[in-house]
């Protein structure tokens, strides 16, 4: 699935996938670039966590798992 | 440093990303050679050990904490960057090893870029070269190396490979550290950052642009960094409008369009590598089957460790109990003699009984972390532990508490939220450590009878057992509840947390892992119950000389008023002595405020020895009950059920004081290394005191609840 417009990594439904382009916040935006999360980056949500909260999220070929709050500030298209 | 002369013993650092292997890599230079301790002024666990390479003198090897940056959000990251910004501190590596997974160069190059940058002598280790084989990886070695401009070196862990390799090529940065120094830094600052430097410069005990950069960064908590200078780069800061954290990402950007031409030109990936990995994922992972995975898991290791441990357990109580009574057949009677067989040999037991158990918890718990199943784990339950204060990663620490909370408190450090760290360390000791089991297992005998159902496949006293672990998780939890009531820190929680690919688990590092905790165990804890077995001993053998001598007699006159045995006016001149002596005072004076619990004066004295370590219960009660052979527990069990209460003449260990004492011992904070872990990692004693405070309250509330609805 494609945005038209850079919609917030959370609005992703289960399975499917976007591209990274750009941070909403900084100081999540440090982190995430350290772990190798990054513009142009693949991002698929593969499965929600069984007491909700936080995805498992796949980055390229790299599995994370990360909170609703820290995929919000991923902007993808 | 690049003065072509080597210092007497070099200092080689192993820095790397987490979950790049450089813990593996660190066991198969070093062996067992291995000392830990902690980092200078800070409480991260230091590993090190020595490297012998031919023609050098003997190199110490660091391992350095994983991290993926210079800009450090926890504890243990902060200490690598505290440690290579510092060139005047010991630790300063005269070389860096940099361990990077072969599969993840896009990624592990970051932090090499950062450290390239501070011109240090540095090594490329790609690790998990074992890989490339099979997964179709391929890698251009010559290429790479020629521009990263560093010696490159493909290494496995699992096969050895490139070892011997890696072992010649240290040893010629080391005789030549100035061979491959960076001819351009990969980062150059930008316009916002060199307005900052350029006032900066002079000032800062700086060796190139890029390390005054990051004191520019870091110096608000870096400890090497004067009071005076500290402040002269805040007012600079300020003045030039320097943005730490646009800075930060402004840079990492940068650096990612540097490296990433490199690695896309050197490395071969051969299809999507890590499927396995994620049908495995899909499973673990899942919504409803991973939690029931997850507590299956945690009931096998139980289930195990109760099977497995009892017999090298029994033969440990055995030969300990062998070795007391020939020396008491040995040697001439006195108080030396009973010193060595009551006090030492005793205490040695104590100590060395719980080795299995431990050494099987810490191998399960090794085993999952090597699989890479506790990221999982902490992933599947970080929202549930987010509801009690704590963070996902909370789940490791509480899940190895049930093995000792020494090393499950260490665990909290990757939890860079303060208040979600600090609630862990306070609960983390309420799961039932592996010391709390002999404690349960002589005691529940007398709070349940011995049914089973189900043609003995379910015991009543082993539900007990199941419901006494449960007890202490619903404890942690609700008090994790309470103190986030309480505490109130508006700083930032994370969970972004890497899922490294499963892997078979290198066995050299679980060995390692089992080895070196149960080692710390009987080092660290054997002191403190040698220790305290030899003062029981003493207090219980002398008193005031006046009320000995009372007891004396008035055990030899109604030895001979009842017409007992030898055995018998033995047993009762041991108990009236002990009556008499210093640890009976001690026990007769607490006896008042144990008393609603259902306790007497004897079960004061063992309780209060068990303050410094609740496993020193049943060797306080052995010696308390004079029995030769102090850890046996059948024996020990006979005797209590024999006990009878001089007044009533009613057992004293009824249903109603066992299910007291064993409430009483799994709220209890009665362990000294946990209340000094916790100092040392709160670095306060506030801390300490609140952890110990809050859990007698709630071990001495329920316990005399208990007591009170059963009687």
């Amino acid at each position: 699935m494609s945005f038209p417009v850079p919609a917030a990594a959370s609005l992703i439904q289960v399975g499917q996938s976007g591209t990274i382009e750009r941070f909403t916040n900084e100081s999540l935006a440090g982190k995430l670039l350290d772990i190798g999360v990054r513009p142009g980056s693949r991002l698929r949500v593969i499965r929600k966590s069984p007491f909700g909260g936080s995805w498992y999220v796949k980055i390229d070929r790299q599995c994370l798992a990360l909170r609703k709050k820290e995929l919000a500030c991923i902007m993808v298209k | 440093m690049h003065h072509g002369q080597i210092k007497a013993t070099p200092v080689v650092g192993l820095v790397g990303n987490p979950n790049s292997g450089k813990s593996s890599l660190f066991n198969v230079l070093t062996g067992l050679r291995q000392r830990i301790g902690n980092f200078p002024g800070v409480t991260v666990e230091k590993k090190a050990g020595m490297l012998k390479l031919p023609g050098l003198p003997t190199v110490e090897l660091v391992d350095f904490p994983g991290a993926y940056s210079c800009y450090p959000t926890s504890l243990d990251e902060r200490l690598v960057v505290q440690e290579l910004t510092n060139p005047e501190g010991e630790l300063f590596p005269d070389a860096i090893l940099y361990v990077a997974d072969i599969t993840k160069l896009d990624k592990h190059l970051l932090l090499f870029t950062q450290l390239r940058d501070l011109d240090l002598p540095m090594i490329l280790v790609l690790n998990m070269a074992d890989l490339m084989d099979s997964d179709g990886l391929t890698v251009d070695i010559p290429r790479l190396s020629k521009k990263l401009g560093v010696p490159v070196v493909p290494v496995s862990s699992r096969d050895h490979r490139g070892i011997g390799e890696l072992k010649e090529v240290i040893a010629g940065l080391l005789r030549e550290p100035d061979a491959f120094r960076p001819r351009q830094p990969f980062y150059e600052p930008g316009a916002n950052a060199r307005d900052v430097l350029a006032e900066l410069r002079r000032e800062l005990p700086a060796r190139n642009d890029y390390h005054a950069l990051l004191l520019t960064h870091h110096a608000p908590w870096l400890k090497h960094i004067p009071e005076t200078t500290r402040h002269h780069i805040q007012e600079a800061r300020v003045r030039h409008g320097f943005h730490s954290l646009r800075a930060q990402v402004e840079e990492t950007m940068d650096r990612y369009n540097s490296f990433e031409p490199i690695v896309r030109d050197t490395v071969r990936h051969a299809g999507d590598t890590d499927s396995l990995s994620d049908r495995i994922d899909n499973v673990v992972t899942h919504p409803i089957a991973g939690p029931i995975l997850f507590i299956v898991l945690m009931l096998l290791l139980f289930q195990a460790l109760f099977a497995w441990a009892s017999v090298p357990m029994d033969l440990i109580e055995w030969t300990f109990g062998t070795l007391g009574d020939t020396v008491r057949q040995t040697l001439p009677a006195g108080w030396f003699t009973d010193l060595l067989v009551d006090g030492i040999i005793a205490g040695l037991g104590g100590v060395l009984v719980f080795v299995p158990q431990i050494a099987i918890l810490f191998f399960f718990i090794a085993i999952l972390e090597e699989v890479g199943y506790l990221a999982r784990a902490a992933y599947m339950f970080d929202s549930l532990m987010q509801r009690f204060g704590l963070n996902g990663r909370s789940v490791v620490a509480l899940v190895s508490g049930h093995a000792c909370a020494i090393p499950a408190i260490m665990s909290t450090r990757t939890i860079a939220n303060w208040k979600e760290r600090l609630l862990t360390i306070l609960v983390t000791p309420l799961t039932s450590c592996s010391a709390r089991i002999p404690v349960y297992v002589i005691l529940i005998s007398f709070a349940v009878p011995q049914v089973a159902y189900l043609n003995g496949l379910i015991s009543l006293q082993g539900l007990a057992f199941a419901g006494l672990y449960f007890l202490g998780i619903a404890g942690a939890m609700l008090s994790a509840l309470v103190f986030k009531w309480i505490l109130n820190t508006p700083e930032r929680s994370f969970l972004m947390l890497e899922l490294p690919q499963y892997r078979v688990p290198v066995w050299r590092n679980v060995g390692t892992t089992v080895w070196q905790k149960s080692k710390t165990f009987v080092v660290e804890a054997g002191k403190i119950i040698m220790i305290i077995s030899i003062v029981l001993w003493a207090a219980s053998t002398y008193g005031p000389p006046a009320d000995m001598a009372a007891a004396n007699q008035l055990a030899g006159e109604r030895a001979q008023e009842q017409g007992l045995s030898e055995d018998e006016t033995a047993d009762l001149v041991a108990s009236e002595r002990l009556e008499a002596s210093y640890a009976g005072h001690l026990g007769k004076f607490i006896e008042p405020v144990i008393k609603p619990l259902g306790y007497d004066w004897k079960i004061g004295i063992a309780l209060l020895t068990s303050f410094a370590a609740r496993e020193v219960f049943v060797g306080t009660m052995a010696t308390i009950y004079s029995i030769g052979s102090t850890d046996d527990e059948f024996r020990i069990r006979e005797r209590l059920a024999e006990e009878r209460n001089p007044v009533t003449n009613e057992p004293v260990y009824n249903p109603a004081t066992a299910w007291s004492l064993l409430i009483f011992y799994v709220f209890a904070m009665m362990c000294m290394s946990t209340l000094a872990v916790t100092r040392r990692e709160t670095n306060s004693w506030k801390w300490p005191v609140v952890q110990f405070v809050f859990m007698t309250a709630i071990a001495y509330v329920s316990a005399m609840a208990v007591y009170q609805l059963l009687t």
